[in-house]
């Protein structure tokens, strides 16, 4: 039979092959990216978002960063809601990625305002110190080709306005990205629904510290705030923080919380007592250097 | 028959052309590794990490692995059907057109051309040219098979004709693309259908190219490089059909928690655990092939690259299937471990075989003795050790990563920042590459002692050179 | 149970049945010496 039949054998291995491949590879098509797994909310990339897009895939964005949270406690922790397949139908390609030299961007949409990114993107390590992201200040040099976005937006089908294009010949490649990060996983409205309520009443255990106890916690500053409040809470993205000012409780819910629409992120990951130690040293640090 | 009758020119054209691929897949590979200790190493916008990882695994995935499948299935076919290559001019062609179409990908992903998809950036002109080049070499060996001189067809040709098909449809198949320009396309599947799609490719691709064909030249150049033949015929025939059927369930594994519907999940899960049987089938066969043999692995350099080579394979085969379980993957997955497993197939088991055969075949297709057997032991104990060292690294890097990650307060929030999670990285990071450079040297001391077999090497009869073995 | 449940089955139960076959046939009796001559006439091509 097929021992000695090169056509037969070559027959029966593509056989072989099409079963797997028909009922895990073809079939699932007929549930996928249909009303089944549909999201009300899901918009179409803008002509600026999808340019960014591209732009993240030439760059190979992808190597490092993975855009798929998985249900699992700890990275809802870290990352945010898990991702859902209909939040993907105007992925061309898919860009999930395989590996996190980086962190997962599924959620970064509106994680941080815009004017963290430019700076984050043109020197990662001014913002996070120990860092191995390349620099990518350069993309700022380059101007977007609006006839060419075109032809792209035509190919795929996405809804777009000619003062749309128009404005495109003003920005560059920075600006493409930047707003393509701001739409990521942005499009169903989960970081209301994941901001925490505080019950009860808050009370801040640390209140009666001493400053050098303080001192322990400034690496906690650094790492999470310095970027946005400088080093001497001068602010430069985020406001200048005059800590006195507030009340340890309105502080705790401020960082705990974050306030999404000024571009503050939550910082309910860190924990509870992580927070209060951030809040201590933010209200008592400029004091006891006072005293 | 005479074995002046057989086509060697152009296996001596594939062999030196891919042990170059080889050695840049190696160096860029090498690169890049650096740049994720240092990333001052990175020169945009060409020379960055993102586009140069591309160029590593598609050089060693296509120049240096597909081009040892070249060499090696134009040797063979001759040799196992007893008849001249069908048409040498095609195979002629087929080099230069395989030259061309590396070289154009490695400039275009330089350029930042790339449609993302792992393993399959290249955008769709390249395509195109690879799938003219398949046809073309796949023309090649179907019709020197049918034109078959020897009517048993031993088992390297039903694994090398499993590999024709398998390529050709998985890479038809992921490549469906809208073009927008010569440089840019979007890929016909959107989203969770497209990465269903893509890893069904992604890990088939290590199926149809990185497995197929390295047990057909294990399944020939073990016996051939021992003397004895292989165990059991009918033991690799049933191997053989089992892993045909079952590779293709699988590429769902790479998407295990991901939106990808549960059902093809669990299917994936469970043919990936399924899978150990057929590859043990294979390794189980190479070990006992060596019953008496043994002795074999002290004085035959060859067959010490042929054993390690199917041992890695049969870890490798151990080791995936744990990672395609759905909580070892939800631990694992994403973490340094992964590149780990890769590494183990990649430089372990693929590189191992392809390096024994290429030993094997340049003093037939020179006719000449190989120049140095004790740097041919030292290769072999420089890639051993280097890959060691690299995975090594890298599980233990990935097992304390995924621990970090998952770390969690007793009052259930995470310990770790992903930072505090990175910075970890960064010793084992140098390891790898330490590992890496070893691999490095051991790839150069692979060329030198090629070239100097070919400029300096003793003529000698090919029956003359097989005792070189010794 | 439903049609799904009896299709599902039965594809499962044919393909091992397809798979036992191959068996059977590589390893009958009859077979022995077809089966095994391959890899002794690859070693005597020189």
């Amino acid at each position: 039979m097929w021992e000695k039949k090169p056509i037969l054998l070559l027959l029966l291995a593509t056989a072989a092959i099409l079963v797997g491949t028909i009922i895990t590879v073809v079939l699932p098509f007929a549930w996928v990216n249909t009303e089944a797994d549909r999201i009300e909310t899901v918009t179409p990339y803008t002509a600026l978002q999808q340019e960014g897009r591209d732009i993240y895939i030439r760059e190979g964005c992808n190597n490092c960063h993975t855009q798929t949270v998985r249900p699992l406690v700890a990275e809802v922790l870290r990352y945010g809601d898990y991702s859902k397949s209909g939040e993907f139908v105007y992925d061309r390609p898919f860009l999930w990625g395989s590996k996190r030299t980086g962190p997962d961007l599924a959620r970064l949409g509106g994680k941080y305002p815009d004017a963290w990114h430019y700076k984050h993107m043109a020197s990662p390590r001014a913002m996070v110190p120990k860092t191995n992201m390349p620099d990518y200040g350069w993309l700022s040099a380059n101007q977007l080709d609006p006839t060419m976005i075109k032809r792209k937006m035509d190919v795929l089908g996405f809804p777009y306005t000619s003062d749309e294009l128009y404005s495109l010949a003003d920005k560059n490649e920075m600006d493409a990205l930047v707003a393509y990060m701001q739409k990521l996983g942005s499009d169903i409205p989960w970081r209301n629904a994941a901001a925490t309520t505080i019950v009860g009443n808050l009370k801040n255990p640390y209140a009666d510290s001493d400053h050098s106890t303080l001192e322990e916690w400034e690496p906690l500053y650094e790492e999470n705030c310095e970027a946005c409040h400088g080093e001497h809470f001068e602010g430069d993205i985020g406001p200048e923080l005059d800590g006195a000012s507030m009340e340890d409780t309105e502080l705790f819910e401020i960082i705990y919380n974050g306030v999404p629409d000024n571009g503050m992120p939550p910082f309910a990951g860190l924990g509870a007592d992580k927070v209060w130690q951030v809040v201590t040293f933010v209200k008592y640090y400029n004091q006891g250097e006072d005293h | 028959m005479k074995s002046t009758e057989y086509n060697y020119d152009i296996v001596r054209s594939f062999v030196n052309w891919s042990v170059l691929w080889g050695l840049v897949a190696v160096l860029v590979g090498v690169i890049v590794s650096f740049q994720m200790v240092d990333p001052r190493l990175n020169f945009p916008p060409y020379l960055t990490f993102g586009r140069l990882r591309p160029i590593h695994t598609n050089a060693g995935i296509y120049g240096w692995g597909v081009g040892v499948i070249f060499a090696t299935f134009i040797y063979m076919v001759q040799r196992l059907c007893r008849t001249p290559l069908w048409s040498p001019k095609l195979a002629r062609f087929q080099l230069w057109f395989f030259n061309a179409t590396i070289i154009a990908s490695a400039v275009t992903l330089l350029m930042g051309y790339t449609t993302s998809k792992e393993y399959h950036e290249m955008e769709w002109p390249i395509d195109v040219m690879v799938v003219i080049l398949w046809v073309v070499f796949a023309l090649n060996i179907i019709m020197t098979i049918i034109k078959r001189r020897e009517e048993h067809m031993y088992i390297s040709l039903w694994y090398m004709m499993a590999s024709l098909v398998g390529v050709a449809i998985l890479y038809l198949v992921n490549a469906a693309a809208v073009p927008v320009s010569l440089f840019k396309s979007y890929s016909a599947f959107a989203g969770t259908n497209d990465a269903n799609v893509h890893w069904w490719f992604g890990h088939n691709a290590v199926a149809m190219a990185l497995t197929a064909p390295p047990l057909a030249m294990f399944y020939y150049f073990l016996p051939k490089s021992t003397g004895v033949p292989i165990y059991s015929h009918r033991l690799s025939i049933i191997a053989f059909w089992s892993l045909l059927f079952m590779y293709l369930w699988t590429g769902a594994h790479h998407l295990l928690w991901t939106p990808v519907p549960d059902w093809i999940q669990t299917l994936a899960m469970g043919f990936s655990v399924m899978l150990i049987a057929p590859s043990w089938g294979s390794v189980i066969n190479g070990y006992l092939s060596m019953n008496g043999q043994w002795h074999q692995m002290r004085e035959n350099y060859l067959v010490k690259y042929l054993i390690l080579g199917i041992t890695f394979y049969g870890l490798q085969t151990i080791q995936g299937p744990m990672q395609a379980i759905r909580t070892f993957s939800a631990f694992i997955h994403y973490t340094d471990w992964v590149p780990a497993h890769i590494h183990m197939g990649t430089m372990g088991w693929v590189s191992m075989i392809c390096f024994a055969s290429i030993y094997y075949l340049v003093p037939r297709i020179y006719g000449k003795k190989l120049f140095s057997i004790p740097l041919a032991n030292l290769q072999f104990w420089l890639i051993l050790v280097g890959q060691l060292t690299w995975s090594f690294s890298l599980w233990i890097a990935g097992v304390l990563q995924a621990g970090m990650w998952t770390a969690m307060n007793p009052d259930g929030s995470l310990t770790y920042t992903f930072m505090e999670t990175m910075v970890e990285m960064y010793p084992y990071w140098w390891i790898r590459s330490i590992g890496g450079l070893i691999y490095f040297v051991g790839v150069v001391v692979f060329i030198y002692n090629l070239v100097m077999t070919v400029r300096h090497g003793e003529i000698a009869s090919t029956e003359a050179a097989a005792e070189g073995r010794a | 149970m439903d049609l799904a449940s009896i299709l599902y089955l039965g594809v499962t139960f044919g393909l091992f049945v397809i798979f036992v076959l191959i068996v059977l046939r590589t390893y009958s009796k009859k077979r022995k010496d077809e089966g095994e001559i391959a890899k002794y006439r690859m070693l005597d091509d020189e």
